[in-house]
């Protein structure tokens, strides 16, 4: 019920943003493409504290991450959670994504994330669409690097994803 | 005529590099250009200075600032969740100008049915949808927010005219306003209170487990909007964004509510004896003598009792409060309330905290000491608090200002645990919303329009603030060393500086215009004040020039030249540079080092003098004594020039044992390695190159060339090291103090610098 009625509201008032020093919604995306590994190299991190709540709503009321109470299992719905969320095709085909683990830094998590076999990269969709569920201003913010170029994308509830092109 | 023959080779020897570069440029002459120097000062972006605002940054003699006063009586409906008020607002026109109409804010408006804000936002359509957005976007009803307006009035209760223009208020005088006169009119209002847990309003109440409310109230009556000699009427619409522009003024407000509740709010609360139970009497007296930690006023045993009832009586707190820009306060029978006594220059100051048990024990422990806190780093940045007390109110998911009084999040599980992000999250926003006193309450910009001027100024004091805590409250923050900050350290807004440039726009633009708000109004800005602390101007002849700032400006309305304008003026450091880069543009800094050429020094003539002087038919013995500096990688190198040093260079020495006297010899320096730096600048912004030199020994020398050497040459620029023992490594920027977005270049030798990723993968197998 909570769920719903968040959402409704969420939806209701979509522009509403918040006050003074607020919690921005904001997660940060790195993914660099490496030539001579062939390829993506992928750092998505998020506010701990707002992970932890979708978790929980999802899965468990008593998911903790980056504390003592932190069980295996809290990983791993994280873990799951993320590779349901975040879908990469390149080239027009999706791709695999190798979930290599997490970082803990003081309020962010950091999920690494690889993704090879990557010869040429001509094209890459992105379709991320974490926390957007229950918090309607979440922006999910991509930065691409490779050797040749930098692109960014901002993906949210609206548009949660983006295509970048190389060509 | 010998001399004038040397001077005019050596000065072709000294451009030579400049003389083949010509020979390679094509015979069409360039068109001319206008001065595209990034040192070139701000006369285009900023206004010409007047008997307003001068050239310095600080007010004109003919500055001026209008005066708003209100009285007003409020009561609160907590059954249904309403609130009514009647207000007399006094105009004071201290403008040289006549004014036809004024100019009235309803931000509740925002939150009317027919609200346009959700109108400009962008949406999309989405294949699936789950029911219940369906019904929220395209079948429901919303909340019936906003004024209503009852009567508008002259004191003697003859209707004015008015135009309600969505979240503004035009009302009709009987006549112009001339300059030095008043104006006096009533208005009787009435609105639903928004759940703030659910809209995110920056006001409204919260409903507990228990179904009682926590009120935290503001917007809630219509005030006056600012005129200004740089606006005219700022009448901006609120479209939920950018925040507020407001006149100064006093305040006596009468506010009724439940007899149960508990109430503060902005002012001084003058019926104290009337509202305060003899108990609560007792342990304000004593709190006022405690300046270690609080003093409890209402228990939560108090407050749980409270919250069991619900009074049918009402009560009136009665609040005074002058030159303040806005009034705020909080009201539940479900609140604690504790306070302490902190010293800010000779004066007691009561820092103070409302929080329901739901903020428990988090609340108790700490809210009321980082005000304390807070106040005393304010105070030594800007100046002393001039206020008599700072409240913390605990309102979940809320982090906003007001004189005297904010509301913060933080709120632990229920079972009363808190992570550390909860603490520091909580902590962090209460020294932030405390600080806000300052900027923009006291030091009163316009944040309709400038959002960075309050959230970026007050965000870097923030900074120096939760170092000072971290400082003072070592146990607080155990087992961190220092206060985890989130925003301030310059290697923090590498990410967004480096981000996609169709996504940014530069600090100076307004709010509601740019794409990453936190970053773009909070972070960067404030990141951008610690850069010109810590790196370019020093903590010396910054804090100078910025408490110069803050009190040239504290109870008036600045505008963002007079903040760049006293920062130069106070300092004697041109920055001109540095606020078109960092404010002006989207630039980033990115310096690095291109290339670095070694040469030792010989007496032999090298092949290319040698080529040059046969082309001109003169003989070595025609020149005076001169040196050679040849580069490690030419034919001309010898590798026996490695070891050998100045003694071997036989036109030196003669040179010496003819011009420096006997005694003074030993105190030369003995240079040995030469080296030829080139730096390089694909960033825009140009920063002071930090250069940092290890030599064989391992010791190392850091060198800061300021930033003006870009200011012939902005992609890249030479420099040459004399040095007596070899330098093994050089690094630019090395400590990370400059928001360098791509470090790959900033070391020489060339460091393969194992990336974040490869970091971790590398752990990762490792374990």
């Amino acid at each position: 019920m909570t769920f719903l009625k968040m959402t409704l509201f969420v939806l209701l008032f979509p522009c509403i943003m918040g006050s003074a020093e607020h919690k921005f919604y904001v997660s940060i995306t790195k993914i660099e493409y490496v030539a001579e590994s062939e390829s993506l190299q992928i750092i998505a991190q998020f506010f701990i504290d707002d992970i932890e709540e979708v978790l929980r709503k999802r899965y468990r009321s008593d998911v903790s991450l980056g504390t003592t109470k932190e069980t295996e299992e809290d990983r791993a719905l994280l873990k799951k959670y993320i590779l349901q969320k975040l879908k990469i095709s390149v080239n027009g085909r999706p791709v695999t994504l190798d979930y290599l683990g997490i970082e803990y830094d003081i309020d962010m998590v950091k999920s690494y994330i690889e993704v090879s076999g990557i010869e040429t990269l001509n094209t890459m969709e992105i379709e991320f669409k974490a926390l957007t569920e229950i918090f309607a201003e979440q922006q999910n913010i991509i930065h691409f690097k490779s050797s040749k170029n930098r692109k960014s994308l901002i993906l949210d509830v609206d548009n949660p994803n983006g295509v970048l092109n190389f060509n | 005529m010998k001399l004038l023959k040397y001077m005019s080779l050596l000065a072709l020897l000294l451009a030579t590099g400049f003389t083949y570069a010509q020979e390679e440029v094509s015979e069409e002459r360039k068109p001319g250009h206008l001065n595209e120097n990034r040192f070139k000062q701000l006369y285009e972006e900023f206004s010409t200075p007047n008997m307003y605002r001068s050239a310095s940054g600080a007010p004109g003699p003919e500055y001026y600032q209008q005066q708003a006063d209100y009285v007003m009586d409020i009561v609160l409906d907590d059954e249904n969740a309403k609130i009514n008020g009647f207000e007399t607002i006094t105009y004071t026109n201290n403008s040289p100008d006549n004014l036809e109409y004024l100019w009235v804010q309803l931000d509740q408006n925002k939150r009317e049915k027919d609200s346009k804000s959700p109108l400009i936002e962008p949406s999309g359509t989405q294949p699936a949808t789950m029911a219940s957005s369906f019904v929220g976007e395209y079948m429901g009803t919303s909340f019936d927010g906003g004024f209503k307006i009852e009567a508008v009035t002259t004191v003697k209760g003859a209707p004015l005219e008015y135009t309600i223009n969505q979240t503004m208020m035009r009302v009709e005088m009987p006549q112009g306003l001339k300059p030095g006169e008043k104006f006096s009119f009533s208005v009787k209002w009435w609105y639903y209170i928004p759940e703030h847990t659910v809209d995110r309003a920056r006001s409204g109440y919260e409903t507990f487990e228990d179904g009682n409310r926590g009120y935290v109230i503001a917007q809630f009556f219509p005030r006056m909007a600012v005129y200004s000699d740089v606006e005219g009427w700022q009448n901006s619409q609120f479209w939920g964004r950018d925040e507020f522009a407001l006149p100064f003024g006093d305040y006596e407000v009468n506010i009724t509510v439940p007899s149960d509740h508990v109430l503060d709010g902005t002012g001084v609360l003058v019926n104290r004896k009337e509202v305060f139970t003899k108990e609560m009497m007792n342990r304000y007296n004593s709190a006022k003598k405690a300046y270690d930690k609080p003093v409890i006023i209402v228990t939560q045993e108090e407050a749980e009792n409270a919250s069991k009832g619900f009074s049918t009586v009402s009560k009136t707190w009665k609040l005074k409060a002058e030159n303040v820009r806005d009034f705020g306060f909080a009201t539940s029978r479900r609140y604690i309330w504790d306070m302490m006594s902190v010293k800010i220059g000779a004066k007691d100051v009561m820092a103070v905290s409302m929080y329901p048990p739901e903020g428990n024990p988090l609340w108790e422990d700490y809210s009321t000491i980082v005000v304390a806190s807070t106040l005393k780093s304010y105070s030594r940045m800007s100046f002393d608090y001039p206020y008599h007390k700072a409240i913390s109110v605990h309102a979940k998911n809320q982090g906003m200002e007001y004189p005297m009084i904010c509301w913060n999040y933080g709120r632990p599980n229920e079972d009363g645990t808190y992570s550390e992000r909860t603490k520091y999250g909580m902590m962090s926003v209460i020294i932030h919303e405390v600080g806000h006193n300052y900027f923009p309450m006291i030091v009163n910009s316009d944040e309709r329009q400038w959002t960075w001027m309050d959230e970026g100024l007050n965000t870097f004091v923030q900074y120096v603030a939760e170092q000072d805590f971290g400082e003072w409250y070592p146990d607080a923050i155990a087992p961190n060393k220092a206060y985890p900050s989130r925003r301030g350290p310059a290697r923090k807004i590498v990410s967004y500086m480096a981000g996609d440039q169709n996504r940014m726009a530069p600090i100076m633009t307004k709010g509601l215009n740019t794409y990453n708000f936190g970053a773009n109004a909070y972070s960067k800005p404030a990141t951008g004040l610690n850069i010109l602390r810590e790196t370019i101007m020093g903590r010396d002849l910054f804090d100078y020039a910025f408490r110069t700032y803050s009190q040239r400006w504290m109870f008036k309305h600045p505008t963002p030249e007079d903040f760049f304008r006293t920062m130069e003026d106070a300092s004697a450091v041109d920055l001109d540079w540095f606020w078109r880069s960092w404010f002006y543009s989207t630039e980033y800094t990115d310096i690095g080092i291109k290339e670095v050429k070694t040469f030792y020094v010989t007496s032999k003539m090298s092949k290319e003098i040698r080529q040059m002087m046969e082309q001109r038919g003169m003989k070595e013995s025609d020149l005076p004594a001169l040196v050679y500096l040849i580069d490690e990688d030419s034919e001309d190198f010898e590798e026996s020039m490695r070891t050998s040093t100045l003694d071997d260079v036989p036109t030196l020495q003669s040179y010496i044992m003819d011009n420096v006297p006997a005694n003074e010899r030993a105190n030369l320096k003995n240079p040995r390695f030469f080296y030829e730096i080139t730096f390089e600048k694909p960033g825009g912004i140009p920063m002071p190159i930090i250069a940092e030199y290890t030599y064989s020994d391992g010791s190392t020398k850091r060198v800061t060339y300021p930033a003006e050497i870009w200011r012939k040459n902005d992609a890249s620029v030479g420099k040459v090291v004399a040095s007596e023992m070899e330098i093994t490594k050089i690094m630019v920027d090395p400590d990370e103090e400059t928001a360098d977005i791509d470090t790959s270049n900033n070391s020489w030798p060339k460091r393969k610098k194992l990336g974040d990723f490869n970091k971790f993968k590398q752990n990762v197998k490792g374990q």
